[in-house]
């Protein structure tokens, strides 16, 4: 995307802001809410957007349950739900729920009204069922309002209810039940709904507890500008402390048979798409923002893309395909339909799991994007021409080009070296002669100390996993198990160490980890040991790609460096100020990379490749591998 | 090649040839095109205003023997629900329509072989004589080249005749791409670019206004699209006569082409058309953005894509409705979309002359 020509000065600050990583504020937000110039706008979002998940948009293989519509409130603004006895009231069993699913699934979104009668137990053996049928599948369940209902009824902690759900199989919470956080908006239109205090408490706990969830905006209806930015801005101070949440979901009101009507049309497809974009700049910390097709409408939601939304939701169970399906299911239909519009946005569609992890990659002319600050380098010029980026952590990104949906990327010296028989290098690597800053070992004990001890690996690693492995062992002659963190939050108190890397490394090396006072840098601890640098990513590309797609491809690569090496300051300065570095630290931090692969290189390639074979011959990796 | 030296060039006045033109369309980030679109649209129509029109398009035969594959619409003659209304039907139909505000009447039919020219002469001289409160906007390409073939007379005699009768409008419908290697494919009886061209060039000669359409997501290519607006632009250097550009998606419903074609294109697709058409177009007064045809949102957010016009109010329409897609308003839903999108809504005549402005009072929230 170009520079921005803005045709309203008033949003020039702003963009300021936003490329400086400073955060807005509600004025900044009206100020981008109320600007006529919304093209502008959308680019500023689609800006952020592009960086943190490139040309990507995510998806998922999902079906909606709704396991019944009888519910104890009378809210307002709902058509769904009904009393017991009515015509239109419905229960469903658990066999009639798993009956719904199919195996290509990978996502099962439990909601539903709040029915005065049914056992705790029934709604265990629910998300327990669902779960076992589908092991390969995550269940999202139960908004903050029915979580609370819960905890009132079955007189338990929240605590309590949410532990009990997440052993019988729960993995995420779904973002509803947030409607406005405004006492005034919920007075009107919801007086029974728990309110702000106690959605943001479900949503506390649930984080605390390593469930990440979701969050939601209901939009259009009596709500002021104010009252939504102060809810996005509510969101973003809660993401500060937990970082639990995976996305921020605007959901427009949907004028119907609703008990009042507020407002009686639909909500304007630009009021529709400068949400998506503010919400994007002013949710700062928020991994992504999700176009929820179904609501938003197909139409709205495949612009959206271009207006800062990552996220389609997914199939949503493919009701909504209704026209005769033939030998083909409604799921695939749904699917292929899905696919279509994010391609024909000029996106690459990406399907997920729930944790937004990328399990396939739908498109081609991909190439690889290390998320972090140490490969920004190759991005910063990096003018795409008929290649398209996608940002992913370099273990997954292993899996992805093992999986042939990657063209190149730096891939993760690990990967490279398993997969060497399809891939070539390409002259350049992410390789250090001194400290790295950004792979690092966080431990309560000193290296001996750690026999016998349980150590927590960052799901973002391939490399920096196998030279912990080998330092531990050949090194230090330790023994320790290791088990994989799932991205998102996590529970770190029974573990000795951890291992980090990236900007999450960097992040925390800054502020400490609490309880974690040994750190190892892992480069510099391989350098002593055996005087020679650490490669911990090379630059590969596909041996079958056509020759004129490598020319281009090298001499993109090769501009951007060499652009980017005139001044790392310049290209890491927002990247830095968004995890807390200031740029004379950025600048040292990059100045320390070797980004051309050389013969010392070369030589610890082989060094390594040596001693992972030896380990590989010693031992059987204990590593619980969370791929799924 | 760069799309920003190329938008940058286009930003700055200067035309933009047809390899950029298919660059644009290949490569350019939706936004990219969408600003630089914004630009010549301000550029050429500085009020932050949007026209509109009140108007039908009502249908005097559906009787046609052309036979292209992307139409819902047509009948061949004593096939069931096969009509031809008399002009005393049409004129009721068009008073009708006056007494609720319309100002623009745009009348197609199939190509029906059994009409007399005098059957047109008529309709459009009792239209100027008892309708005055309309303007009619009759009669595509296909139909004018119809009433030759049916009277013997060349095609600039029929337009004069027509001319004479009153009518000084026509609608740009039937363009379809100007390509002929997709007309053959989807409309091989009903002539070629060269035919729809030249039924313009001898109307604007004569004096007629009209629009020009584009209708795409079938079987062509971004090629054929892109030669399409370079016709078009090429004509309009050549006679000046037209007035807007209006593009509009196959809808595949009930079609031969359904087989083929099953969806949609898709409103990422529309909006680049759009701005690309206000790009390319350099000497095209207006490009219409429709509400109708591709949806009321995807209609409010391509007046931020480079269009001027939200189209008409379309108080009939059996065309698309054939293909069983439908879309409703009125002048005051009009007013309000348009509204809600951040501008003023002018009402325009046929010939985009302003009638009456509904100022934007409130902010677009």
């Amino acid at each position: 995307m170009h520079d921005i020509v803005f045709h309203d000065r008033s949003l020039v600050p702003v963009w300021d802001k936003v490329q400086r990583a400073e955060r807005l504020t509600l004025e900044d937000g009206l100020t981008l809410y109320r600007s006529p110039d919304v093209i502008a706008l959308g680019k500023m979002a689609h800006a952020v957007q592009q960086n943190r998940s490139g040309d990507g948009i995510y998806f998922v293989l999902n079906q909606k349950i709704e396991h019944t519509n009888i519910c104890v409130l009378s809210c307002k603004f709902c058509d769904f739900a009904a009393k017991k006895g009515d015509p239109r009231a419905y229960e469903m069993t658990t066999r009639e729920i798993l009956a719904k699913l199919t195996p290509e699934i990978r996502e099962v979104h439990i909601t539903g009204g709040m029915p005065p009668d049914w056992p705790w137990e029934r709604y265990l053996d629910i998300v327990r069922s669902v779960h076992s049928v589908l092991p390969g599948a995550d269940v999202k369940a139960f908004t903050a309002v029915e979580i609370d209902f819960f905890h009132k009824k079955f007189r338990m902690s929240i605590e309590e209810v949410l532990r009990r759900l997440q052993e019988a199989g729960l993995r995420t919470l779904p973002g509803g039940g947030a409607e406005v956080f405004s006492e005034r908006v919920r007075r009107l239109l919801f007086p029974q709904k728990i309110g702000a205090k106690g959605w943001f408490e479900v949503h506390r706990t649930a984080h605390r507890l390593g469930i990440p969830t979701n969050s939601t905006m209901l939009y259009g209806h009596i709500e002021t500008l104010e009252e939504r930015l102060i809810h996005m801005m509510r969101l973003r101070e809660a993401q500060d402390e937990t970082g639990g949440f995976l996305t921020f979901i605007p959901l427009a009101f949907q004028p119907g048979d609703t008990g009042i009507k507020p407002r009686d049309r639909f909500t304007s497809a630009i009021d529709d798409l400068r949400t998506i974009a503010v919400s994007r700049l002013m949710l700062d910390n928020f991994p992504h923002i999700k176009a929820y097709w179904v609501m938003l409408t197909e139409e709205v939601a495949s612009v959206a893309l271009n207006f800062g939304a990552d996220d389609m939701d997914g199939t949503v169970g493919g009701e909504k395909i209704a026209h005769d399906a033939g030998a083909v299911s409604p799921m695939t239909l749904a699917k292929e339909n899905i696919i279509r519009i994010i391609r024909d946005a000029g996106k690459i569609p990406v399907e997920r799991d729930a944790f937004y992890n990328p399990v396939h990659l739908h498109g081609d002319r991909i190439v690889g994007q290390i998320p972090f600050l140490n490969s920004v380098p190759f991005y910063a010029h990096f003018e795409k021409g008929r290649f398209r980026l996608f940002p992913v952590v370099p273990r997954r990104m292993g899996i992805l080009c093992d999986e042939g949906q990657l063209d190149a990327g730096p891939f993760s010296l690990m990967d490279y070296l398993a997969q060497q028989d399809r891939l070539e290098l390409m002259g350049w690597t992410i390789a250090n002669h001194r400290e790295v800053k950004s792979v690092l070992l966080f431990s309560r004990v000193p290296w001996a100390g750690l026999e016998g001890g349980s150590i927590g690996i960052t799901d973002d690693t391939a490399t920096s996993i196998r030279l912990l492995q080998i330092l531990l062992k050949k090194k230090h002659c330790v023994r320790s198990s290791f088990e994989r963190l799932h991205a998102g939050v996590n529970d770190w108190s029974r573990h000795d160490a951890l291992l980090l890397i990236g900007d999450e490394a960097l992040r925390r090396r800054g502020t400490g980890i609490k309880g974690f006072p040994y750190v190892y840098d892992l480069a510099r601890e391989w350098q002593e040991w055996q005087g020679l640098p650490f490669v911990f990513a090379v630059w590969a590309r596909r041996r079958d790609l056509p020759p004129d797609a490598k020319e281009e491809l090298d001499g993109l690569l090769a501009r951007s460096v060499a652009l980017s090496s005139r001044d790392f300051t310049a290209v890491g300065a927002a990247h830095g100020r968004r995890i807390g570095m200031s740029p004379a630290e950025v600048a040292d931090y990059l100045g320390g990379f070797t980004f051309v692969l050389g013969e010392k290189e070369m030589e610890a390639i082989e060094t390594f490749d040596r001693l992972v074979r030896e380990l590989e011959e010693e031992t059987t990796v204990h590593a619980h591998d969370a791929r799924r | 090649m760069h799309g920003a030296d190329i938008l940058r060039k286009a930003r700055s006045g200067e035309r933009i040839s047809r390899e950029e033109g298919l660059f644009l369309l290949g490569h350019a980030e939706l936004l990219d095109l969408a600003e630089t679109a914004n630009e010549v649209r301000f550029r050429k129509n500085p009020e932050r205003r949007v026209t509109f029109v009140i108007d039908t398009n009502p249908n005097y035969s559906n009787i046609c023997n052309i036979d292209c594959i992307f139409c819902a619409f047509y009948r061949h003659p004593g096939d069931e629900g096969a009509y031809t209304h008399s002009v005393d039907h049409m004129i009721a139909r068009f008073k009708e329509a006056a007494a609720n505000g319309a100002t623009t009447v745009l009348l197609q039919g199939g190509v029906n072989p059994s009409l007399p020219l005098e059957y047109y002469c008529e309709l459009v001289e009792r239209t100027v004589r008892e309708v005055p409160a309309v303007y009619p906007h009759f009669f595509s390409t296909s139909e004018i080249i119809g009433m030759a073939r049916v009277s013997g007379l060349t095609v600039p005699a029929v337009l004069s005749r027509m001319w004479d009768a009153g009518l000084r409008s026509l609608p740009g419908g039937g363009a379809e791409i100007l390509a002929d290697g997709v007309k053959k494919k989807i409309s091989h009886l009903k002539g070629t670019s060269a035919d729809w061209l030249s039924v313009m060039r001898e109307a604007h000669r004569i004096g007629y206004r009209t629009t020009a359409t584009m209708m795409y997501g079938h079987l062509e290519k971004d090629e054929e699209i892109v030669e399409h607006l370079d016709v078009v632009r090429a004509l309009q250097d050549e006679q000046g006569g037209f007035t807007a550009f209006i593009p509009w998606s196959f809808k595949p419903g009930n079609t031969p082409l359904e087989k083929v074609i099953p969806h949609y294109a898709t409103p990422v697709r529309y909006l680049q058309m759009i701005s690309l058409s206000r790009i390319y177009l350099d000497n095209m007064p207006h490009i219409q953005a429709s509400w109708f045809s591709e949806g009321k949102k995807t209609g409010q957010i391509a007046l931020h894509f480079g269009a001027d016009d939200f189209g008409g109010t379309l108080q009939e329409e059996n065309v698309h409705a054939a293909a069983n897609f439908v879309n409703k308003t009125n002048t005051e839903e009009c007013i309000r979309l348009i509204h809600e999108s951040g501008f003023a809504a002018a009402q325009r005549t046929t010939l985009y002359g302003i009638l009456n402005v509904h100022p934007l009072t409130v902010p677009s929230e």
